[in-house]
């Protein structure tokens, strides 16, 4: 029984139907399966979309509904894990937000995705995210990462605001800092101190990997 | 004689029935009212307000009366004149008259590695004097040639480069905005004497940030044109159809022009189209797709109907990095069709990828575009001296020619158009004359130009006081702003 429905827990993310994932999580929550097989079921879903979307078979409305199927059935099976006193294992987890000044989420988006399909625990600001939001979200989460994306010149340098409020609060030293966004280069990444610089949504993937396994 | 534009002698390429044309605007009209926009700038707001809309203050959202909307788009002119610092200069906007300019670029690019860069001063002042000789460059667009140059702090980008505008050319050239700027480029026109039009745009879906709206007010105070336009992606920031694209997209461009028809009734106001497919694989803009042109061409229609002139913003782009045959096909058939479509602006000199670089090479292999699309627009005249009975009666059948006759002698230079740069050497000719391609024979333009070509209006020792002293004044601000 709990097989079927975590099946189907796992087909609602790659069929893109978020009504369904959300009530196939609160399913498994009456019938007591454990919250982290769920989650793993889910993770396997995006995990398929994003396999599908590296490979060039799948596109961005695919990876895009995925995620929000897999953001609609988040909450309540959070919520158990919280009651259930576990801890979800993970790639790291990562604080991700489009800076201040710049409303352009659709790479952020397909980052923070592709992150959530490679075990990463995500939380995403959105956009116009101000450097003391990025502080907030690092403490409340107790990230591993920040990964901030801009794609106006206007905007970039916000990145070097972030990371200089990261040093003042003395979080710079507990969190990997990814930059990314049409506006930024790795000259600029360099120049502002950030760890890492990728220029597509599957080389930041890779790169928030490399980022960790390097700490 | 100085040629500015060209003059269509034919009916516009329509491709929506009238019917169609119903549909889209009653469709536009609902958005306006049920969805409604939103507008980040709380005196537009009140304006509005007054006006009959309905205005949510909590998420700065208007709704548009339909009548209201109707009245405010038969008070704009459909024709105008804007004026240039050299009254030669000068363009009358509107009909069926079109003009073809630069379009923008970020940066240069290496021709060699093919890889973006930002210009030196010289580059961007020698990208300006190429673009003033070309015959064909009736404008140049904001952000064009180049955003900036080396040791430009980026703040003070958009006004360097209209330092170098005004100074090596006396073309029309329309402005942006970012970060106040408008502020002393707006004085930087006023003491040339010159006219220009801000760029008014929406950030799609459905709204307009404060920094959009601020200044386009202050341009429309002060009496200046606006052009409204840009930004969707179909599928990402707006349908993925082009008829909702259309939709969306015109309800976004009808919402300032309400705005500043009541602030300054009779502003002279330019619709631009400038939207893309959203490419599916990274999510950037499908630049030199074919759907621009497709959009562009219900979008003339519509806003011919509307009576207001309209300038295609989105054909100037390709997506390949380098000056090949993938940019020379994107840039062709996305030119071709705004201006078969009856487009009043087309911008495409200089432009290679998205909008991010541009070469002057690409601007003098643009001119030969330009000059044949503008070919096609005269269209063919008919008449007793064209028809030519007369002649075709005295040359008869072979042995007789045209070569030698009176007829062709008068008539040839006015029926073909001369490319200055593309190859039409024969085989033998070319291989004499070194296997040279269009490009090489761009570079050799080049040259010539920036030898021979001089403004034709320098400005005066006074406006060059007036820009230096604005410039300072600009980098006195962004320094307490903490920009530089």
């Amino acid at each position: 029984m709990s097989t079927n429905l975590l099946d189907d827990l796992q087909k609602a993310i790659v069929t893109y139907a978020a009504e369904d994932a959300l009530k196939l999580a609160s399913r498994t929550v009456k019938e007591g399966i454990d919250p982290l097989e769920a989650l793993d079921a889910m993770t396997l879903g995006i995990r398929q979309v994003g396999d599908g979307f590296n490979k060039g078979e799948l596109w961005l409305p695919d990876l895009i509904r995925a995620s929000e199927a897999f953001q609609a059935a988040l909450p309540i099976l959070m919520e158990e894990l919280a009651r259930s006193g576990k801890e979800r294992k993970s790639s790291g987890v990562l604080v991700i937000g489009t800076v201040f000044g710049d409303i352009h989420n659709i790479g952020k988006d397909m980052v923070a995705t592709l992150l959530v399909a490679d075990g990463f625990v995500v939380h995403d600001l959105g956009v116009n995210v101000t450097a003391e939001r990025f502080i907030e979200a690092v403490k409340a989460h107790r990230a591993d990462l920040v990964a901030m994306s801009a794609l106006l010149s206007i905007s970039a340098p916000e990145q070097r605001k972030v990371i200089a409020a990261l040093k003042s609060t003395g979080l710079r030293d507990t969190v990997r800092v990814m930059v990314g966004g049409g506006a930024i280069t790795q000259e600029f990444a360099d120049s502002i101190g950030a760890d890492g610089y990728a220029a597509t949504a599957p080389l930041a993937a890779a790169l928030a990997r490399t980022l960790l396994d390097n700490r | 004689m100085h040629r500015k534009g060209f003059v269509r002698r034919f009916k516009a390429l329509e491709i929506l029935t009238e019917d169609q044309i119903e549909e889209i605007h009653k469709a536009t009209l609902d958005v306006l009212w049920e969805t409604g926009i939103r507008i980040e700038h709380e005196g537009a707001l009140k304006v509005l307000e007054k006006n009959d809309c309905r205005v949510n203050y909590q998420d700065n959202r208007v709704y548009f009366p339909p009548r209201l909307v109707e009245e405010c788009l038969r008070n704009c002119p459909s024709q105008f004149q804007l004026t240039a610092r050299d009254p030669k200069d000068s363009l009358w906007v509107g009909d069926n008259r079109t003009y073809f300019g630069a379009a923008p670029g970020m940066t240069t690019v290496d021709l060699k590695t093919m890889e973006p860069r930002v210009p030196t001063r010289k580059e961007m002042y020698d990208a300006v004097t190429v673009l003033d000789a070309l015959e064909t460059v009736d404008y140049i667009m904001q952000y064009t040639p180049y955003f900036g140059f080396e040791g430009v702090p980026s703040a003070m980008a958009m006004i360097e480069t209209l330092a170098a505008k005004l100074r090596n050319s006396t073309k029309f050239t329309a402005e942006g905005y970012s970060n106040d700027c408008e502020i002393f480029t707006i004085r930087m026109f006023q003491a040339v004497g010159a006219d220009m039009f801000l760029s008014c745009l929406p950030s799609p879906p459905l709204t307009y940030h404060r920094g959009s709206i601020e200044a386009c007010l202050r341009a429309v105070e002060a009496g200046f044109a606006i052009k409204v336009g840009g930004g969707g992606m179909y599928g990402g920031t707006a349908p993925a159809t082009i008829a909702g694209a259309t939709v969306s997209n015109n309800a976004e461009l009808i919402a300032p022009i309400v705005l500043f028809q009541l602030i300054r009734p009779g502003t002279r106001i330019i619709v631009y189209n400038f939207n893309y497919p959203q490419n599916m694989r990274n999510g950037a803009p499908a630049f030199g797709a074919i759907e621009c042109s497709l959009h562009t061409a219900i979008f003339n229609q519509i806003w011919r109907r509307y009576g207001l002139p309209t300038w295609d913003d989105s054909g100037e782009f390709s997506s390949s990095k380098g000056i090949d045959f993938q940019l020379g096909y994107e840039k062709s058939m996305n030119t071709l069709l705004p201006a078969l479509c009856g487009g009043n602006g087309i911008s495409v000199h200089g432009a290679i990828f998205g909008e991010l670089t541009y070469h002057p090479f690409q601007a003098i292999l643009d001119d030969d575009i330009v000059g044949m699309i503008g070919r096609f627009l005269q269209g063919v005249e008919v008449n007793t001296e064209t028809l030519a009975t007369d002649v075709i009666k005295a040359v008869g059948p072979i042995p007789g020619h045209f070569l030698n006759r009176e007829h062709t002698q008068r008539w040839w230079k006015s029926e073909q158009f001369l490319p200055k740069a593309a190859d039409r050497l024969t085989y033998p000719e070319w291989m004499e004359k070194g296997k040279k391609s269009a490009l090489d024979y761009a570079e050799e333009r080049m040259q010539k130009i920036l030898e021979t070509h001089r403004v034709s209006l320098p400005l005066t020792p006074s406006q060059e006081e007036d820009i230096e002293r604005i410039i300072r004044e600009a980098r006195e601000f962004y320094t307490q702003k903490g920009l530089i």
